[in-house]
């Protein structure tokens, strides 16, 4: 109770002693190693589920601030805080990293100790991203994503056409955001600090505006992903570990979305509106387009992938609709995109682990021998096409709301992608689940194990959570965003 | 204790007296005791004297310039300042971190003469000199010292072609260039009639940036033309000892063909001293013209950003890469250069300051990964020859991880710090061109530092190289390196104090 007030930097450094330690452990050990790096994640997370209940719900404000200096002879210092739209962001970070962790339990063979390490200092840095108020060190974390991300990938990842993978999630990412730095120092220099509550009360010409938000939306729209620059997120879902693919679709796509809002909203409000008709007809391509691509694909973590990009569009149609039913739908539809397409993920994995291929046509037939299994496909292809009473139902129908105030069209356009999602998630289903048993391709069945079930248990408990009682989720974000809003439009 | 009591104070240049008159000393002692008993290796002994003597200077240095500060002597020619004091500290200390480094190196290539321990400390005598040179003359031999030691150490190895060739590649372009600035100096000499940097300063003190058409033109003391064409000249022969674009076409072949250990020290070392002479001419003596000479180097940055970036991609040897890599980072501090404001020149003191200690990294890296089994004794390192450094010797792989991201200047490491403190400093002075085009260079360039973290890690093959063991000497020093990287991410004020200081002294001219 006395130091509650510290929760967010014990947040912050748990993952990183956590990785300390398990420097200090031989490698030999594997139990141990497991349990250390799981003990710690899980603490993590209750404690960031203590932030939760401690985090005060009628402010729009920062919360848990704190600060710690860093360069003071610059100016550029650490201060720390969360606010209704970085908590939940939080949450699902240290969700997501035991649930990865119990995900690669028995599967990672080579190089256990620096695979935990690297998950925990991802961590680390995801949490960074999420709680940092300056934006130089926003940019930090923001881009050391990449380096444990890029060593998983290329370590851990399957083929051999993994090594490409890595680069392009690599290059792309970085020459998105080497344009955003720069326009980060242009900020510095004008204003003579990142601190991002100081940043708040400046104000740009519409010219600068404009140039510093496309820059910003050059590092944005790769990592949300828009759709020119998608091209690197199937490659490095596909070529990544079941582990990494999770982390990969639930929290580095919503890097870009906070961006968005974090950043480019309150910045640089003129020029968003400006560019609004280009990101809404950026979207609606994505959209559309993606969804008819993942129809036809055959890799099974392919389609997720293209899903993927279709519901992160969606989301951007819900931010820069400008209002705050938009804007809420667009949070919780990021958060409930980062359980279902986790869970997605880790649906593959599963099947993975046991037959070690991902073409849906060698799959058929799975209700006969594995029905656990399938219930819980089931449940998480509904959430994906976003039927009622799951959160990506709620999202969705306040994106839509959202948008049809600020155009009718664009809403009309993104709500075919929802067909179109129908038919592509029932199509993959249909395919894996039900038909002939292919029994020429695979023997063995097994349902999944005790392990397996609670990986998915809290994924589906918070869909379920998030569709029937959204108020849970909206009550925290309501006051921020209600905030952001009118510092837009005021 | 201090020696104050013994009134050196008053010798401003001890500690090159003393590391000069080391030598002398040393050279006798090592003739005498090298034709006393035939085979005698006496090659550690000499390595272990001579780093006793630097280390001897160095603390020379420190103890002479905490109180002494702007003191020339020798009728003006040296200068001992804070400038002088803090790069002639760094100087010194990567000098003597490179030679206990390259010990186990010269040990398995058999190079036993004890001249090579020699060469490298009149090379540091000759930077010493050169930092704290106050006129032309003096600094043209300091470099001439230096230099001449350099393509010594560059030829060393008589019976390979490629060290031969290397050295004489370097001698006649190096001479030639050594020449230009003589051209440059004579000019200077012949149109003001002094060398020395103070008086130019004087001579100069009514001009001021833009101020060139409308006040000096009525005054005909002297002609600003020739004084711009030696300035020129000077320029030109400074970029070519740091192998800058459009001259930096000796390097690679230079770099490559040298023994490792040689390249090594003319790789990482003088860079520092040099950029202290140029920014005694061009920002302390010159300043006034700053309008006329920017153009040049701002033209050399674009140039050597996209010459390192893309020569380095289709690279397959680790030396030549790291020459590449060296182009472009000379172009990133050169942009802080030309800059001209009072932050750039300390963050360009910050980017040489980390640069050298990367450098100081990599190579030692690249000398300790000696590969068994080697029948062929291949004269350059492969890319390849480091195939899965992270199964065989994963520590060294993690520091090694570690120093190219930090080289690439990615975020989490002081190398991303000091790269945003040069594009700052050039969004500061409006050159928005020059930093969108060299951001994006170091993109491309990034590309190949992530190319050997690939073959560190990911590469499929069933075997990696066997390496020989790193003895505790070099362990132990490249884990004091591997601390000061992550401490001064984590504390990168102690480094901007540091240079601090240097950039106000400069600035006085300004």
């Amino acid at each position: 109770m006395l130091y509650i007030k510290n929760i967010l930097s014990y947040i912050l450094v748990l993952p990183l002693i956590g990785a300390f330690i398990l420097s200090f452990i031989p490698s030999s050990n594997r139990s141990l190693l497991r349990s250390v790096a799981l003990n710690c994640s899980c603490l993590t997370f209750v404690l960031s589920l203590v932030l939760w209940v401690f985090f005060n719900k009628s402010i729009g404000t920062f919360q848990f601030v704190e600060k710690f200096f860093w360069i003071p002879i610059l100016n550029i210092n650490f201060p720390i805080g969360v606010d209704g739209i970085s908590l939940f962001f939080i949450l699902l970070t240290t969700l997501l990293i035991p649930i990865c962790l119990l995900a690669s339990w028995d599967t990672i063979n080579i190089d256990l100790k620096k695979y935990l390490i690297a998950f925990l200092v991802m961590e680390f840095f995801l949490i960074g991203v999420f709680c940092v108020l300056d934006l130089l060190l926003f940019y930090i974390f923001f881009e050391s994503v990449l380096i444990p991300m890029f060593l998983i990938i290329g370590i851990w990842g399957s083929r051999e056409r993994k090594i490409r993978a890595a680069y392009f999630f690599f290059l792309y990412t970085l020459l998105g955001s080497v344009l955003m730095l720069l326009s980060i120092l242009y900020i510095y220099y004008q204003v003579g600090t990142t601190d991002y509550e100081v940043l708040l009360t400046f104000s740009f010409s519409p010219l600068e505006q404009k140039i510093m938000w496309f820059s910003f939306f050059a590092s944005f729209a790769t990592k949300v992903p828009m759709v020119p620059v998608h091209l690197w997120l199937p490659e490095a879902h596909v070529e990544a570990p079941t582990a990494g693919s999770v982390i990969l679709a639930g929290v580095l796509l919503k890097l870009g979305t906070y961006g968005f809002i974090r950043f480019s909203f309150p910045l640089f409000p003129e020029a968003c509106f400006y560019f609004a008709p280009f990101v809404y007809a950026m979207s609606v391509v994505g959209i559309v387009y993606t969804s008819f691509t993942a129809i036809r694909q055959s890799d099974f973590k392919r389609i997720i992938a293209y899903t993927s990009v279709a519901h992160m569009n969606l989301v951007m149609v819900g931010l820069f609709s400008f209002n705050i039913i938009g804007l809420e739908g667009a949070i919780l539809q990021s958060l409930s995109h980062g359980f279902v397409a986790s869970a997605l993920f880790l649906i593959i994995g599963v099947v993975y682990d046991r037959h070690h291929t991902r073409m849906v046509k060698y799959y058929g037939g799975l209700v006969h021998t594995m029905p656990i299994y399938v219930l819980i496909f089931l449940f998480f292809t509904m959430a994906n096409i976003g039927l009622p009473g799951t959160g990506s139902f709620v999202g969705e129908f306040l994106i839509l709301t959202g948008s049809f105030k600020a155009n009718t069209t664009v809403t009309f356009l993104s709500a075919t992608g929802m067909i179109i999602g129908g038919c592509y998630s029932l199509w993959l289903f249909n395919r894996i689940a039900y038909g002939n048993l292919k029994t020429q391709y695979f023997k063995n069945y097994l349902d999944i194990n005790k392990r397996e079930f609670l990986i998915f248990f809290p994924l589906l408990l918070g869909t379920l959570v998030m569709g029937l009682y959204p108020s849970v989720f909206l009550n925290p974000i309501h006051f921020s965003t209600n905030m952001l809003v009118e510092f837009m439009y005021f | 204790m201090r020696i104050e009591t013994l009134l050196f104070k008053e010798i401003v240049i001890l500690p090159e007296l003393f590391l000069g008159l080391s030598l002398v000393y040393l050279v006798l002692h090592c003739t005498f005791l090298a034709i006393k008993k035939k085979y005698l290796l006496i090659q550690d002994s000499v390595l272990y004297l001579g780093v006793l003597v630097l280390f001897l200077s160095c603390v020379l240095v420190v103890n002479d310039c905490l109180d002494v500060l702007e003191l020339s002597s020798l009728n003006d020619t040296i200068i001992n300042d804070y400038v002088s004091f803090s790069s002639k500290l760094i100087i010194g200390s990567l000098s003597l971190f490179c030679l206990l480094m390259i010990q186990p190196y010269l040990a398995s290539q058999k190079i036993n003469q004890f001249e090579y321990i020699l060469l490298i400390l009149f090379a540091v005598l000759g930077l010493f000199l050169l930092c704290s040179s106050n006129d032309l003359l003096t600094a043209y031999l300091a470099i001439e010292l230096q230099s001449l030691a350099f393509y010594v150490l560059a030829s060393f190895k008589k019976n390979s072609t490629y060290s031969v060739d290397a050295g004489i590649k370097y001698f006649i372009l190096g001479a030639f260039s050594s020449s230009l600035f003589l051209f440059g100096s004579s000019l200077l000499y012949g149109v003001t009639g002094t060398i020395n940097f103070e008086e130019f300063r004087d001579l100069l003190i009514n001009v001021y940036p833009g101020s060139i058409d409308t006040t000096f033109s009525d005054i005909s003391f002297f002609n600003i033309g020739l004084i711009k064409f030696g300035l020129i000249f000077i320029l030109i022969s400074l970029l070519f000892k740091l192998a800058i674009a459009p001259f930096h076409t000796w390097a690679p072949d230079v770099y490559e063909g040298s023994p490792s250990a040689s390249t090594f020290f003319f790789a990482v070392v003088p860079k520092l001293a040099i950029f202290v002479l140029l920014l005694r001419i061009f920002y302390y003596s010159f300043f006034g013209l700053f309008e006329s000479w920017r153009y040049f180097i701002v033209i050399s940055v674009v140039l050597s950003v996209i010459v390192g970036s893309f020569g380095g991609l289709e690279q397959r040897k680790l030396k030549s890469l790291l020459v590449y890599s060296s182009i472009s980072h000379m172009g990133y501090a050169l942009i802080a250069f030309s800059a001209g404001t009072f932050e750039s020149i300390q963050m360009l003191f910050c980017y040489l300051i980390v640069y050298s200690f990367s450098g100081l990294c990599v190579w030692s890296i690249f000398l300790l990964t000696r590969i068994k089994n080697n029948y062929l004794q291949k004269q350059n390192k492969d890319l390849t020859d480091l195939v899965l450094l992270g199964k065989s010797n994963y520590m060294l792989a993690i520091f090694f991880t570690t120093v190219l991201f930090s080289v690439a200047g990615f975020p989490p490491m002081i190398g991303f710090l000091v790269k945003i403190s040069v594009f700052l400093t050039a969004i500061e002075s409006s050159m928005y061109f020059v930093a969108l085009l060299s951001i994006l260079c170091s993109v491309i360039g990034t590309f190949y530092y992530i190319r050997l973290i690939k073959i560190l890690y990911f590469e499929k093959v069933l075997v990696g190289k066997l390496y020989y063991p790193i003895n505790l000497q070099s362990s132990v020093l490249i884990s004091i390196l591997f601390f000061l990287f992550i401490f001064l991410f984590i504390n990168p004020t102690i480094l901007y104090l540091f240079s601090y200081k240097f950039s106000l002294l400069i600035s006085l001219a300004i």
